[in-house]
């Protein structure tokens, strides 16, 4: 089943144009890298999908709803209700400071969703298992290393019930030693079929977990494809460079 | 002197006391959300708006308490007689909406010092920006601005001075009629006591509030 498909994305800010003629689609239990230089637009194309940035023309249609329409949108209301589809995890975790690990995960559900707290807090606690952070259910997030916000950043998103994970970089902000245990979380909700897309600098994920791969630069996929067809035999010059730097790395 | 004239000095100055501890709960009441408010029109989307708020808030600054406490008790009856108000009404409207312009300053400073991540992961978790607001936003700017607020507390407490230039009698009032009434100087040293005492309070209790909010 078809969860996104995106048509002609174009955007710029002010006179640069940072995206254009972006066209993909995302399927039910893809696991879609999506790799390429610092500025390519990865993060902007990101953004634009969960509405945190407006396109300047093109589609996006979220379970065949419109998000934008040939790069007019729709009412706010209706924008947030193809956006609840999505879920989406930072770079920089965006934990809320002021509210304890489990506060984060069950405000949102029963602010949004009117959920009661005592089943907010039973949801809770199994998404904090499932990424192995139940014990830090009263913690604070200052006091959290890096990859254990992310992994509660990952809990909170998945708190929505979202069809779709998009990640922006969510392991760049961590110590490399930390790195492994967020994708390690990222791999078993691949494993258990949720859909998402990443982007990401680590190639073996790329590699060994994505389902597809897109190459992006100057606002554009490059090239797109099988991770072992991308990665071993890349067709377009611009990839095969870019693949030889990340890897003499 | 002795102790019981001292006695009866210090209950002569604590009616003043009253006016003051009126004055502080109503104006703080009053002027933080005013403020807040302030601070959201000054972020509105229609431009003229930003510019009336924004010249309130310069005008107010920029000008003494006294003279807008002036302007309306004074003034405003000049204008229409159906702007009379009494000295108290008077003196409550024109702190509220002298200190609803600092306070709008406050937030402004406390709402920048909000990181914009905050409102995008609130945006994608499906909060309205009403929800966003309050949820997320306030406790955060509400944690930056607490020292500032401490500040126009303190400072609150000691602007309630001025309203004696509206005919209303306050601490410093009762002691220099005092002073006069017994030729010695030590009431203004009870008044000083007096104001001590009631700041002393207000900065514990606004440390002890820091501490919890602290994160
Ligand atoms: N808010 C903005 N205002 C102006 N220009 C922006 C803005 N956000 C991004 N850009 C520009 O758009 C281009 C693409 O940025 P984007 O962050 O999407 O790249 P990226 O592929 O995510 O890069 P990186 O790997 O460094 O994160 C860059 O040239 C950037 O400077
Ligand atoms: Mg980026």
């Amino acid at each position: 089943m078809q969860l996104i498909e995106v048509k002609d994305l174009k955007k710029g800010f002010g006179t640069v144009s940072v995206l254009t003629n972006i066209c993909f689609t995302v399927n039910q239990g893809d696991v879609i890298a999506v790799i390429g230089p610092s500025g390519a637009g990865k993060s902007t194309m990101l953004r634009c999908l969960i509405d945190l940035e407006q396109v300047d023309g093109g589609s996006i249609f979220v379970e065949s709803e419109p998000l934008v329409k040939d790069g007019i949108y729709p009412s706010r209301t209706s924008r947030r209700k193809i956006t609840a589809k999505m879920g989406m995890v930072f770079q920089n975790f965006n934990l809320f400071p002021h509210l304890s690990v489990r506060k984060n995960l069950i405000m949102p559900l029963m602010t949004v969703k009117k959920v009661s707290q005592s089943d907010a807090e039973t949801l809770a606690l199994q998404m904090l298992s499932k990424v192995g952070m139940e014990e830090k259910i009263d913690a604070m997030p200052n006091a959290l290393s890096g990859g254990q916000k992310q992994r509660v950043a990952i809990a909170r998103a998945l708190m929505m019930n979202p069809d779709i994970l998009l990640f922006d970089e969510p392991t760049s902000a961590l110590d490399p030693e930390l790195t492994g245990e967020v994708l390690a979380v990222m791999k078993q909700l691949a494993s258990d079929r949720v859909t998402m897309i990443v982007v990401t600098h680590e190639m073996s994920f790329a590699r060994d977990v994505a389902t597809r791969v897109l190459f992006m630069s100057d606002g554009c996929i490059t090239e797109e494809g099988l991770p072992q067809e991308l990665f071993s035999a890349p067709k377009h010059p611009r990839t095969q460079a870019f693949l030889r730097s990340v890897m003499e790395n | 002197m002795d102790a019981n004239a001292i006695l009866t000095t210090t209950l002569a100055l604590m009616q003043g006391l009253g006016v003051v501890l009126l004055l502080f709960a109503v104006v703080l009441a009053a002027s933080m959300p005013l403020g807040f408010f302030l601070t959201l029109l000054a972020r509105c989307r229609i431009l003229p708006v930003r510019w009336i708020v924004n010249a309130y808030i310069y005008v107010i600054r920029a000008t003494p308490l006294m003279l807008q406490l002036f302007f309306i008790y004074f003034g405003l009856p000049y204008i229409n007689k159906a702007l009379t108000f009494s000295a108290l009404t008077a003196a409550l409207l024109g702190y509220s909406l002298n200190y609803a312009a600092y306070f709008a300053e406050i937030f402004r400073g406390g709402l920048l010092s909000v990181d914009k991540g905050q409102y995008e992961a609130a945006k994608v978790l499906g909060l309205n920006r009403v929800q966003a607001t309050i949820k997320v936003i306030l406790p955060q700017m509400f944690r930056v601005a607490l020292p500032s607020i401490t500040n126009e507390s303190i400072t609150l407490v000691k602007d309630t001075a001025l309203v004696f230039s509206i005919t209303i009698p306050e601490i410093i009032y009762y002691a220099k009629a005092a002073v006069s009434r017994t030729g010695n100087v030590y009431p203004y040293a009870i008044a000083f006591l007096i104001y001590l005492a009631v700041n002393s309070l207000l900065q514990w209790f606004f440390n002890w509030l820091e501490r919890k909010t602290a994160y």
